[in-house]
C-alpha cells in the first residue's frame, strides 16, 4: 500500500478536499458537482491517484455545505438542510464562528466513525444491506418523513406543507429507471416540454432557502451587514469544547444513522441528516430549543451527513452499487480505468482498498485543519454589506442551478419559480422545512411504496415482512408520538406565557 | 480615399467568405456532446468520453461530454443545428420509440443517425446459483410446462428487448407458453439484483461488467449468480480481449451466447442483440459538418489507437460510416420491431 502513497497522492487528497470545501461552500454547488467536474481528469492520473482526488472532493464537498447553511441560511448541499435550522439562528446572533466550529468538529467525528465502520465491517454490512427490500426502504423513508411533524411550528400546517412538497416532487415522468411505467403524471397540459423530468432538487432548494430569503429581505428594506464588533469571533468566540460534553451519545447515534443510511442504496443522502436531526430532537432533554440555535441540532446534522461518506462506500465497494449520488460518480473513476467494482473488489484489490481508506482518513484530517483555520474568515462573510452580498449570492445560485444538470435552462426558471414560491409561502404561513423534506423524500417514498405493493400485492406486507420492518414501525410510532407530545407541551407553554 | 474604401471592401469580403466557409464546413471550436444517460459511471459516458477525447485531439477542438439524459439530450440536439451540440446514444434511442416510451420519437425520422463507434457486448441474463433454472433451455422448457418464470427488467428499452426475445422464442417453440414469462419491472441494476435476492424474480437482466463478480462467489453465498444468456453475437464477443472480464475468460463468455445458447428468432436463426453506440445529429445541421465528423472518425479508427482504449474498457470497436451505420441500424430496428410486434400481437 505504502508504495501507492506518494507526495502526489497526498497532494491530490488535500487539494481535492480544498476544492470540495469551496464547491460545498458555494450555494448551488455540491460535492456531486465537484466530483463530476474532476472525473475526466482522473483517467490520466491512474486509479489510486484519481480516487485520492475524488475522495478528497467528496469529503470536502459534503463538509463545505455547512458554511452557507450556517452563515447564510442556504444549505450548500441538500444534506445540510438540517444544519440551517440551528446554525443560521446562531449566526444571526453573531455566533457564526461558534456554530461553524461545532459543525466542523461534528463533521470530523462523523467522518471518522463511518470510516472505521467501512474499514472494519464493509462486506458484512453489505450482506446486511441486502436484507432491506422495497418494504424496509419505504419504512425508512416514512420514518424520515415523520420528522416533518417535529420540525413544524404548527403541526397541521407543517404536515400540509410536507404533503404539498411530496405532491410537487411527483410532477414529471414516472421514470423507468425507477421501475416506473415511463408515463407523464401531474403535468399541466402544454408544459410537457419543460416538466417531463419534473423539478430538480437543487434549484428548488436554493430557490426556497436562498432566493426567497433575498426577496423577503428586499421587501423589508435591505439590512446592514453585521459589524465586526457585533461578531463573537476570535477572542470573543463563545465556542469551547465543553459544548460537546454530554453529546457523546448524540455524536455516535447521528454518525451511526448517517453510516447506516449510506449503506442502503437508494435511500438518499439527505435522509441521513434528517433522520439524525429528528432523533436528536426526540431524545433531547430540551427539544423546544431545536430550531433556535441548539448546538445538539448542528452536531446531529453534521455528524449524520459526514457519517454518510463512509457508509455510502460500503455498497459501492462490496456490491458495486453506489450508496448515494456522489458515489455513483466514483464508479466512473473505476470504469474509466477498466476496474470492476463488485463483491470481489476488496479481496482482489487490497492495495487500492487500503489506499482509499487512507485517502478518506487524510481527507477528514485535512478538512478539519483547513476549515478550522479558515473559520474566522468565513465568519466575516456576514459583515459584507447586503447590497453586495445578495447579488453575489443570487449570481452563484443561478450559476449553480444552471450547471447542476450540465446546462439545463429550465433549472434556472425552477430556481426563480421556487424563490417566489418560498416568498409567498411565508405570506401564507406555509412552512418551508417540511415542504423541502417532503420534496426530497416523496419520490423515493412513492417508488418503494408502489414497488412493495406490486411485489407482494398486499398492504399487510408492511407489517409482516420482517423483524426489521417491525423495528422500523416502533421507531415511526415513537417519532410521531414524540412529535405530538412535544407539540402539546409547546402549546401548553405558549398558553401559560399568555 | 478610394484605395482605403477598396481595401475595406476587399477585407470585408474576405472575412465574410472565410467566415462563411468556416461556418459551412467546420465544427465549432467548442462542441457539447450530450449523451442519453444521466450517469457518469455508465457505459454511455465511458464510451462517449473515449470518442470525445479522440475527436478533440484529432480536430484540435474542445469536446465536452454532458450526461444530461435522453429527454434533455434530444431537446438540446433539436434546438441546435450549428454543430455545437452533437449526441451519442445507443439502441435505446429507437427501442424507446418502438416500446412507445414518452419522449422518444423516431430517431430515423426526426434526427440524422450518424456513424457507429462501439459495441458493449455485455447485455446478459442471470439466475441465482440455487435456481432450478440453470440454462435458457430450462427457462423456456419451464414456460412450456406451464411454470411461471419471473424476469426482472427495466421496461421500455435495451433491458426489455432480450425479454421480448425470450417471449418470442417461447411463442415460436410452443405458442401460448410466452404467457408464462412474466416481466418484473424494476429500475437500476441494484434493483434487479435485489429483486433476485428477495426472491421476487427468477431471472434478471444484467451485464457482464456489473454482474461477473457475483458469478464468482461461492455457491452457498446468497448473492451468487450464474449467467444463462449473453445476447451479443458470438462474432462480437470473439473480438473481446481473450482474458474476458474478471475471472471469466472470453471462451467462458462464449458458452452463454448464440449458438451455444439458443433463443430462437423464427425457428431457424437465433436472436442476438449487440448494444451499439452511435452519433445522432440535428436534421438541419450542415451536411459538411456531419461529413467532417464522419471523416475524422474514419481517420481516428484507421490510426488504430482508439481501439486499444475501447478494448481496455471492454468495448468492441465498431466504426461504421454514416451510410453503412444508417442501413445497419434501420435493419436492426426493423428486426426488433417485428419481435416486439409479434409479442404485442400475441399477448
Amino acid at each position: 500500500m505504502f508504495e501507492l502513497i506518494s507526495p502526489l497522492f497526498l497532494s491530490l487528497v488535500v487539494g481535492g478536499t480544498f476544492i470540495g470545501i469551496v464547491f460545498g461552500a458555494i450555494p448551488g454547488m455540491t460535492a456531486t458537482m465537484a466530483v463530476a467536474v474532476c472525473l475526466p481528469i482522473t483517467y490520466s492520473l491512474g486509479l489510486e491517484n484519481g480516487l485520492a482526488l475524488l475522495l478528497g472532493l467528496y469529503v470536502g464537498g459534503i463538509s463545505g455545505g455547512l458554511v452557507p447553511a450556517i452563515l447564510l441560511g442556504i444549505p450548500g448541499t441538500p444534506s445540510s438542510i438540517t444544519t440551517t435550522f440551528d446554525g443560521f439562528p446562531l449566526a444571526q446572533r453573531g455566533e457564526g464562528e461558534k456554530a461553524l466550529r461545532i459543525g466542523i468538529v461534528a463533521s470530523f467525528v462523523g467522518g471518522l466513525i463511518s470510516l472505521l465502520v467501512l474499514w472494519l465491517f464493509a462486506p458484512a454490512l453489505a450482506d446486511f444491506a441486502i436484507k432491506f427490500s422495497y418494504v424496509e426502504k419505504f419504512l425508512i423513508i416514512l420514518f424520515a418523513l415523520t420528522v416533518m411533524a417535529a420540525l413544524s411550528r404548527d403541526m397541521l400546517i407543517g404536515i400540509f406543507s410536507g404533503v404539498l412538497g411530496i405532491f410537487i416532487a411527483l410532477i414529471g415522468t414516472y421514470d423507468i429507471s425507477d421501475g416506473g411505467n415511463g408515463r407523464y403524471r401531474l403535468i399541466p397540459p402544454g408544459t410537457e416540454y419543460w416538466l417531463d423530468s419534473g423539478f430538480s432538487l437543487l434549484p428548488v432548494l436554493i430557490g426556497l432557502f436562498g432566493l426567497a430569503a433575498i426577496l423577503e429581505q428586499a421587501e423589508r428594506g435591505v439590512p446592514k451587514g453585521h459589524s465586526k464588533e457585533d461578531l463573537k469571533v476570535g477572542g470573543k468566540s463563545t465556542f469551547s469544547f465543553s459544548i460537546f460534553r454530554g453529546q457523546t451519545l448524540n455524536l455516535i447515534r447521528s454518525s451511526g444513522i448517517g453510516t447506516f443510511v449510506g449503506i442502503l442504496p437508494g435511500v438518499g443522502g439527505s435522509a441521513a441528516s434528517i433522520l439524525a436531526y429528528s432523533n436528536a430532537k426526540t431524545f433531547s432533554k430540551k427539544p423546544e430549543a431545536f430550531g433556535k440555535g441548539e448546538p445538539s441540532g448542528i452536531i446531529a446534522s453534521e455528524s449524520g451527513n459526514n457519517g454518510l461518506t463512509g457508509g455510502a462506500l460500503v455498497p459501492l465497494l462490496s456490491l458495486g452499487i453506489p450508496g448515494d449520488s456522489t458515489t455513483a460518480l466514483l464508479i466512473g473513476a473505476f470504469t474509466l480505468q477498466g476496474i470492476q467494482v463488485g463483491p470481489l473488489f476488496i479481496g482482489n484489490n487490497p492495495d487500492t482498498w487500503n489506499a482509499m481508506i487512507f485517502a478518506m482518513l487524510v481527507a477528514n484530517i485535512a478538512m478539519l485543519m483547513m476549515m478550522y483555520v479558515a473559520i474566522r474568515y468565513f465568519a466575516l462573510v456576514v459583515t459584507v454589506p447586503k447590497h453586495i452580498l445578495f447579488p453575489v449570492i443570487l449570481m452563484m445560485c443561478v450559476i449553480g442551478a444552471y450547471t447542476i444538470n450540465y446546462g439545463i435552462m429550465f433549472d434556472v426558471w425552477t430556481l426563480l419559480i421556487f424563490g417566489i414560491a418560498g416568498w409567498v409561502f411565508v405570506k401564507l404561513r406555509l412552512e418551508v422545512a417540511p415542504f423541502i423534506i417532503g420534496f426530497i423524500l416523496g419520490p423515493s417514498a412513492e417508488v418503494y411504496f408502489v414497488k412493495s405493493l406490486e411485489s407482494f400485492g398486499t398492504l399487510g406486507i408492511f407489517f409482516t415482512k420482517s423483524w426489521i420492518a417491525m423495528v422500523l414501525w416502533v421507531l415511526i410510532i415513537g417519532s410521531v408520538a414524540g412529535s405530538v407530545l412535544l407539540s402539546r407541551r409547546q402549546a401548553a407553554r405558549d398558553r401559560a406565557a399568555g | 480615399m478610394i484605395r482605403n474604401s477598396l481595401l475595406t471592401a476587399v477585407s470585408a469580403a474576405a472575412i465574410t467568405v472565410a467566415g462563411a466557409a468556416t461556418f459551412a464546413q467546420e465544427l465549432p471550436r467548442n462542441v457539447r456532446l450530450v449523451i442519453g444517460s444521466t450517469s457518469t459511471g455508465g457505459d454511455t459516458y465511458q464510451n462517449s468520453s473515449i470518442v470525445a477525447d479522440a475527436l478533440a485531439e484529432h480536430l484540435g477542438i474542445n469536446v465536452k461530454v454532458d450526461a444530461v439524459g435522453a429527454s434533455e439530450a434530444f431537446k438540446a440536439l433539436g434546438r441546435d443545428s450549428r454543430g455545437t451540440t452533437l449526441m451519442i446514444f445507443h439502441d435505446q434511442s429507437y427501442l424507446g420509440n418502438l416500446y412507445g416510451r414518452e419522449g422518444y420519437s423516431d430517431p430515423f425520422a426526426n434526427y440524422t443517425v450518424g456513424p457507429t463507434v462501439a459495441i458493449n457486448p455485455g447485455n446478459a441474463y442471470l439466475v441465482s446459483c440455487d435456481s432450478p433454472y440453470q440454462t435458457m433451455e430450462d427457462i423456456l422448457g419451464a414456460a412450456e410446462n406451464g411454470e411461471r418464470v419471473r424476469v426482472a427488467i427495466q421496461p421500455g428499452g435495451v433491458s426489455e428487448i432480450g425479454f421480448s426475445a425470450m417471449k418470442n422464442a417461447a411463442s415460436v417453440r410452443s405458442p401460448g407458453s410466452e404467457e408464462n414469462l412474466v416481466a418484473v419491472n424494476t429500475g437500476s441494476q441494484s434493483d434487479k439484483n435485489q429483486a433476485m435476492w428477495d426472491d421476487l424474480a427468477d431471472v434478471i437482466n444484467g451485464s457482464i461488467q456489473a454482474n461477473e463478480q457475483f458469478t464468482q462467489l461461492p455457491e452457498d453465498d446468497e448473492k451468487c449468480m450464474r449467467f444463462v444468456w449473453i445476447t451479443a453475437r458470438s462474432a462480437t464477443l470473439e473480438q473481446a480481449p481473450e482474458a474476458g472480464m474478471g475471472d471469466t475468460t472470453r471462451d467462458d463468455l462464449l458458452q452463454y451466447a448464440a449458438p451455444n445458447v439458443e433463443v430462437t428468432l423464427d425457428g431457424e436463426q437465433n436472436f442476438t442483440f449487440d448494444k451499439e453506440f452511435f452519433f445522432l445529429f440535428n436534421p438541419e445541421m450542415d451536411p459538411a459538418i456531419i461529413e467532417q465528423v464522419d471523416t475524422a472518425l474514419s481517420e481516428i479508427f484507421a490510426a488504430g489507437e482508439i481501439q486499444e482504449r475501447q478494448k481496455a474498457s471492454f468495448f468492441i470497436p465498431n466504426y461504421l460510416s454514416i451510410e453503412d451505420a444508417q442501413a445497419h441500424l434501420m435493419d436492426k430496428r426493423d428486426t426488433y420491431g417485428e419481435v416486439i410486434q409479434q409479442i404485442s400481437g400475441g399477448s
